[in-house]
């Protein structure tokens, strides 16, 4: 495809801006980034075009080249198009720059085997040292003005790769003292240095610091770059401004101690970028004093002092940018810079700028925040907490009292500076009219009174609860500050009660202390206004939240009164709601005939049904299994019927659910045999106790009679399993699988159902004894049976394999119940019931070396194949 | 409404925050998102008449304009955002840690970074040589290219745009070497300073015996020093009149070089006595080539130059206004402009007015609830003038009447909140005066680079006239009087 025109252009970038994600899904997605890359070098596009296409893949390079190889293809197209532009001035080469180093960091090509940043960092080292190029960039005048640009470039690309220029640290500072614009090559400079210090690379630490400060310039071309220490590292990108209370613990900043000599030079490095400070931009001169702060926090020997004298010129300027790296040195080096006195210019400093009428309001509250957070030489408070500080009087705070007539963001914001000044004022001054608590009620009526206008806009009232949010979370041990916001409240209730919404958001969010008592009093200035009038629906709906079980009374009498006047479905669902909050603390009396009322009375069918499910469920229910049917608020009640949602709150509750196995049961070791035949089982809880706990069993093909569940009435974790007989009542003598069901109750009252895994009856789990016989009439009672078997059951012979142990053993071990007559080591007679009605007789001869054979007889021909299984299994067991 | 569209990304930047927040890191959504959070936690969209817990949450206390936004369930933090003449300013600062527990604002460089520059882009586009929406649209335009100049790669490098602007023009111009980044450029041509003094009265009338009146100057000195030579060094020294008001909060331009400790700590919270620091000021620097403000000072006055009263009663529909305001015998009574503005505030627009004024004439803005008197070049010899009338307002429309949230309310609260009405009315009463402060101006002596040399000139600077004295570009006698706080608005508009 050809290059596209200007307009075609526009278009697509317009389309691709609108919604890139949408664009680079579409059809032309595809192709954007390889279009860009060739119209760049395609000479139909006017140069205006070009720069808009530039700007774009700086813009979302990350976006149209996203992974590596992408983005190493992208740049070196970029720095090609760089070389063949032609040599009359251009605005495109400083783009290109720009643009290769933006694609190669955030594609994430950058490193020693990219072939484009090969190319771009010897290009961009060159352009920064003012050597000339050739003519392919331009006129020197030009190359001279993309100094600038490569060392933004050098900058970006040490930002992200810290510690990759440490071996230009030299040649950097030459070029500070010869011709070059000063701004680029010091904040590059201060750049370099601040990484070579705090993250000390490989190839810095064999060199030096020393070395690498005043290397030779005719070394550059050995080692002007060094990827050792940073391949492949993005997890040790090092902040150049790190947060500053955390930045000691987080960082862990390594204390370097140089050399004398090193920090001889360290200090003139730092004084040279110092001294020419003046000559940068505001914002700039910013950033170099954070980098250079932070740079020598870590190193012994190096006394801060250095920046004192930027700091006496810096202090006079309300400059955001100059003030806030005041604050940063401060917070570094603390008292090693400022002394007291210091500290108490700069907050009056502080204090005077976040009030001077000539500045906009954004910087006054960012100020207000740096008074808040104010790094203190000596903190009383824990670190990083928001606290007044100390040396901030009375007399400065004056100037920062809120006032009615500020915007709600100042307001908020010095209310909360009142609030710490407060908390650390004793409230005995109260009788003071000028102390601040004073002030602050005073200020809370105003607002108060504001906010109770009617019709006044929701952000008034939204203020004055912001307001009282933060006086209840900043003052919480102050008795006397919370009665007035109490009572301040309850007013405000009353002469607008459609705040109510605000009310119950309030109370959600503030701590125990303010939430009981004003709970309490909103209660009673509802209830005290019974009757007909137009806030019903403020009042129900504030009476859901706070209604408990105190003045319960008064509570029942208001709703009562209520119900009268609920004639719309809107009404009476607010109503109910309140009956189901009180439902929920369990207010007992009173609350069933009002309910039934309501069940009666209710225009709405859809109220009465919901009224009568209450009540039901208050009259079946115990209140804890009550309180948890009834737990969650239900959701918003759909148009048609109130009680479908209704349902979709406790239904979970009152139903049985299915849940994952909550006990492990298994078949326990056969014990004494009884005249019946029964199951031994183990029972144990898994997580968390089981109550009222019902096994129930099945039998996989009817071969037995149904079983009868089990009942166990409590299990709890950790306690010895406990042991349960199952009955057995086999319709025929066969193994089986029995289902379990388990069906319990939750610590929290819900019923729960879970399948656990099938267990199995074995055919050994089905032999019984015969009944103990006299002594003496052994044989011939075996005998009986033994001829008794034939003609209608079968007699055989088979091999029981014997394992190492020997055949005495295999007895005791699984046949010992079952012996009639033992002669050891012999003969043994075996007699086994099989319930319901056959019998198993074996007899045991002589054991041979591997085995011993075995006759037996039995009167049900079809347990043959399941004995032989039994028998020869015996060995393995 | 106007929205700031161009939205500048740097996906190296971003590249940076992925791996400093780690978990809690949070991608800057497409512009159609941010846009939408961003309005809504500005309260600039959706209805406001209802409780929303989102943003009407007590617990959302938000004490300075930077935002935390929902965008995609994920909170976006921070958010440099304010509004300023029908413009959203945002920006997204980068943040070196992880975001989780969140740091202090304090604590984060890209903060006050973040800030500057939207104040940046603020100054230059309502700039005072702006003149009309044109302007401003070719303002918008360049606004793009000369944040890449600005900003390249993220990096704030100059908060003053009109530089940037300049420095793209200069590109084929030699710098040489110690030239101040913030200079673009040189003068060439007769060596002249101007300087202008503006002072704005605020103040407060209550007209009652138990509250005080107060009122305050906020003063500005600013220069526009044409000087040749990379760093001339400049001294401007200011002079209080024989029992004038001292000096007090006095902030400086960085460019100003070193301040007395006296004048970094006068302070208007300090009790006023004797002792108070009263001169001379001096602001020893070296100016850059475009106009700036060389300080802002705060001043007590011991008389407002206009006393008023301003009366406002609700009849029903009706609303009965009545103003006097009086000059003070002690101010010049010559004006450029006077004028007085009486805003309606959360109403409808003024659908019929009927009035009476002793002086002047007045102008009714009915779509913008306002009236304009205009009183003209003087008052009248008894010094006093008067305006009574009745209004009438229609319906609330959407957005085009002003809102305040503190004029608020109807004939209810008047009756019950006499307190508040107090303040609503006499907010109003701003009263701002350009007049001339009396000030004696001292060029100490305008020097080439060198450091050596202006150790010389200072020593024979109080032998010596200033040697540019008579090419001082002395300001305009200019004054405004203005009553109300939406000149700034009207004169756009107009």
């Amino acid at each position: 495809m050809g290059p596209l025109s200007r307009e075609a252009w526009t278009q697509r970038l317009g389309a691709f801006r609108a919604s890139p994600s949408a664009f680079l899904a579409g059809a032309e997605g595809e192709d954007l980034g390889h279009d860009l890359l060739s119209d760049l070098r395609s000479e139909k596009l006017s140069e205006q075009t070009k720069v808009s296409l530039l700007t774009l893949s700086l813009e979302y390079s990350d976006k149209l080249w996203p992974d590596a190889p992408a983005a190493e293809a992208a740049a070196t197209s970029l720095l090609d198009t760089l070389i063949l532009l032609p040599s009359k001035p251009s605005a495109l080469r400083r783009l290109l720059l720009l643009a290769a180093t933006t694609v190669l960091v955030s594609g994430g090509a950058l490193g020693p085997t990219s072939g484009a940043s090969c190319r771009l960092l010897p290009l961009l080292l060159g352009l920064a040292s003012g050597r000339d190029m050739g003519r392919s960039f331009g006129s020197a005048s030009e190359q001279r003005h993309l100094q600038a640009t490569a060392c933004e470039c050098l900058g970006e690309l040490e930002r992200c790769k810290p510690g990759l220029l440490a071996c230009s640290l030299a040649t950097l500072r030459s070029l500070l003292g010869q011709t070059g614009p000063i701004q680029p090559v010091s904040l590059l400079l201060a750049l370099v240095l601040h990484n070579t210090l705090v993250v000390p690379s490989r190839a810095a630490a064999g060199a030096g610091l020393q070395g690498l400060l005043v290397a030779r310039v005719s070394s550059v071309g050995n080692c002007s770059w060094d990827w050792t220490g940073v391949e492949g590292q993005d997890a040790h990108l090092q902040p150049q401004a790190p947060s500053w209370p955390t930045a000691e613990e987080k960082h862990g900043f390594p204390l370097l101690e140089p050399s004398p000599e090193e920090a001889r030079e360290l200090k003139a490095a730092v004084a040279q970028l110092l001294d020419t400070s003046y000559l940068l931009t505001p914002v700039a001169q910013a950033q170099l004093l954070w980098l250079l702060g932070w740079a020598l926090r870590g190193l012994r020997g190096q006394p801060p002092v250095l920046f004192k004298p930027q700091l006496v010129r810096l202090l006079g300027t309300a400059q955001l940018t100059l003030l806030h790296s005041v604050l940063a040195l401060k917070a570094a080096f603390g008292e090693a810079l400022f002394t007291a006195q210091d500290e108490a210019l700069l907050l009056r400093r502080l204090t005077l700028v976040a009030q001077h009428p000539a500045l906009p309001s954004p910087t006054h509250l960012f100020y207000l925040q740096c008074l808040l957070r104010f790094p203190e030489n000596c903190p009383l408070g824990p670190e990083g907490e928001e606290a007044a500080p100390l040396l901030l009087g009375p007399q400065l705070c004056q100037g920062l009292m809120p006032s009615l007539l500020h915007d709600p963001m100042v307001l908020l914001a010095r209310l909360h500076l009142l609030c710490l000044v407060c908390a650390d004022t004793e409230e005995e001054e109260k009788d003071q009219v000028q102390s601040p608590q004073g002030y602050l009620q005073e200020l809370m009526a105003g607002l108060q009174q504001r906010a109770a206008l009617d019709g006044g806009p929701q952000a008034l009232a939204t203020l004055c609860f912001q307001a009282s949010y933060l006086i209840a979370r900043c003052l919480p041990g102050q008795p006397i500050v919370r009665t007035s916001l109490i009572h301040g409240l309850a007013q405000l209730y009353r002469a607008r009660p459609s705040l109510a919404p605000h009310f119950v958001d309030l109370l959600d969010q503030v701590s125990p202390e303010l939430r009981e008592p004003l709970r309490a009093v909103l209660q009673q200035e509802v209830v005290a206004r019974p009757g007909k009038n137009e806030s019903l629906c403020w009042h129900l709906q504030m009476l859901a939240k706070v209604a408990e079980e105190d003045a319960r009374g008064a509570t029942l009498s208001f709703l009562q009164a209520a119900a009268v006047h609920c004639t719309d479905w809107g009404l009476q669902q607010a109503l109910l709601r309140v009956c189901r909050a009180l439902l929920r603390t369990g207010v007992g009396d009173g609350l069933a005939d009002l309910l039934q009322v309501l069940a009666r009375q209710l225009e709405d069918a859809d109220g009465r049904d919901h009224a009568r499910l209450y009540y039901i469920l208050f009259s079946h229910l115990s209140s804890p299994k009550l309180g948890v049917a009834l737990g969650p608020s239900p959701a918003a009640p759909a148009l048609a019927s109130s009680l479908v949602a209704e349902n979709q709150g406790f239904a979970s509750t009152l139903m049985v659910q299915e849940t994952p196995a909550p006990i492990r049961l298994h078949v326990g070791p056969q014990k004494a045999k009884g005249p019946l035949l029964s199951l031994p089982l183990q029972v144990e809880a898994v997580e968390e106790p089981v109550y009222c706990l019902e096994l129930r069993f099945r039998v996989e093909g009817q071969l037995y009679d149904p079983l009868e569940a089990v009942h166990i009435p409590c299990l709890c974790p950790g306690r010895p399993a406990s042991l349960l007989y199952l009955p057995l009542r086999p319709r025929r003598p066969a193994p089986a699988r029995l289902h379990v069901q388990a069906l319990y109750t939750t610590p929290a009252g819900l019923t729960c159902h879970a399948h656990l895994p099938p267990l199995s009856v074995n055919f050994a789990d089905l032999f019984l004894p015969f009944p103990q016989l006299p002594k003496g009439s052994e044989v011939c009672f075996f005998d009986d049976l033994w001829n008794s078997c034939l003609p209608k059951g079968v007699e055989s012979r088979m091999w029981c394999p014997l394992g190492p142990q020997g055949l005495e053993t295999l007895v005791s071990q699984h046949l010992e119940p079952f012996v009639v007559v033992a002669q050891p080591p012999t003969t043994y007679l075996i007699a086994i019931r099989l319930p319901p009605d056959s019998m198993l007789l074996l007899r045991l001869q002589a054991a041979q070396v591997d085995g011993v054979p075995v006759a037996l007889r039995t009167d049900n021909w079809a347990v043959l194949p399941l004995v032989g299984d039994y028998l020869r299994g015996l060995a393995a067991c | 409404m106007l929205y700031l569209l161009t939205l500048l990304r740097y996906p190296t930047v971003e590249k940076r925050a992925k791996i400093f927040n780690g978990v809690s890191y949070v991608p800057v959504p497409e512009d159609g998102p941010f846009l939408k959070a961003l309005l809504f936690h500005l309260r600039l969209s959706g209805d406001d008449k209802d409780f929303v817990e989102r943003r009407d949450s007590c617990s959302h206390t938000s004490k300075s304009p930077i935002y935390g936004l929902s965008v995609g369930g994920e909170e976006l933090w921070p958010v440099i955002a304010f509004l300023r003449n029908d413009m959203i300013y945002a920006s997204v600062p980068l943040v070196e840690q992880a975001l989780s527990p969140r740091p202090s604002v304090v604590s984060v460089s890209g903060v006050s970074q973040g800030l500057e520059l939207l104040f940046g882009i603020q100054d230059f586009l309502y700039s005072s040589s702006q003149k009309s929406d044109t302007d401003l649209n070719t303002k918008l335009s360049q606004l793009p290219d000369l944040l890449l100049q600005a900003c390249p790669l993220g990096t704030l490098l100059d908060t003053n745009l009109q530089n940037s602007l300049s420095s793209t023009n200069f590109s084929s111009v030699t710098q040489p070497h110690k030239q101040p980044a913030w200079k673009v450029g040189a003068y060439k041509g007769k060596p002249q300073i101007s300087i202008s003094i503006t002072e704005k009265v605020k103040c407060m009338q209550y007209g009652k015996q138990d509250a005080a009146d107060t009122w305050q100057v906020v003063g500005t000195v600013a220069c526009k020093c044409d000087l040749e030579g990379i760093m001339p060094s400049v001294t401007i020294s200011l002079n209080l009149p024989t029992n004038g008001s001292p000096l007090q909060d006095i902030i400086v331009h960085p460019c100003v070089t070193s301040l007395d400790s006296a004048i970094l700590t006068a302070s208007s919270l300090d009790t006023m006595d004797d002792s108070a620091f009263s001169g001379p000021y001096k602001f020893p620097f070296s100016p850059p080539l475009e106009s700036f403000s060389l300080c802002h000072y705060t001043s007590p006055v011991p008389v407002p130059p206009i006393l008023g009263s301003y009366h406002m009663k609700e009849e029903e529909v009706q609303l009965k206004i009545t103003v006097n305001l009086k000059l003070h015998e002690s101010v010049k009574n010559n004006f450029e402009i006077c004028e007085a503005h009486i805003p309606f505030y959360n109403r409808g627009p003024i659908t019929h007015l009927e009035y009476k004024v002793s002086f002047g004439q007045l102008e009714v803005y009915r779509e913008k609830s306002l009236l304009v008197w205009i009183i003209g070049q003087k008052f009248p010899k008894s010094m006093e003038i008067s305006l009574s009338g009745t209004l009438t307002f229609g319906a609330k429309g959407h957005n085009k009447q002003p809102f305040d949230h503190i004029c608020i309310g109807n004939t209810a609260h008047v009756k019950h909140l006499v307190q508040c009405l107090a303040h609503r009315y006499l907010l109003n009463m701003h009263v701002r005066t350009y007049v001339r402060r009396y000030v004696y101006l001292m060029i100490t002596k305008y020097l080439n680079v060198n450091v050596q040399q202006i150790t010389k000139t200072l020593k024979f600077d109080s032998h010596e006239d200033p040697p540019y004295n008579k090419d001082l570009g002395v300001p305009i006698e200019k004054r405004k009087l203005i009553l109300g706080n939406e000149l700034d608005h009207i004169n756009k508009r107009k």
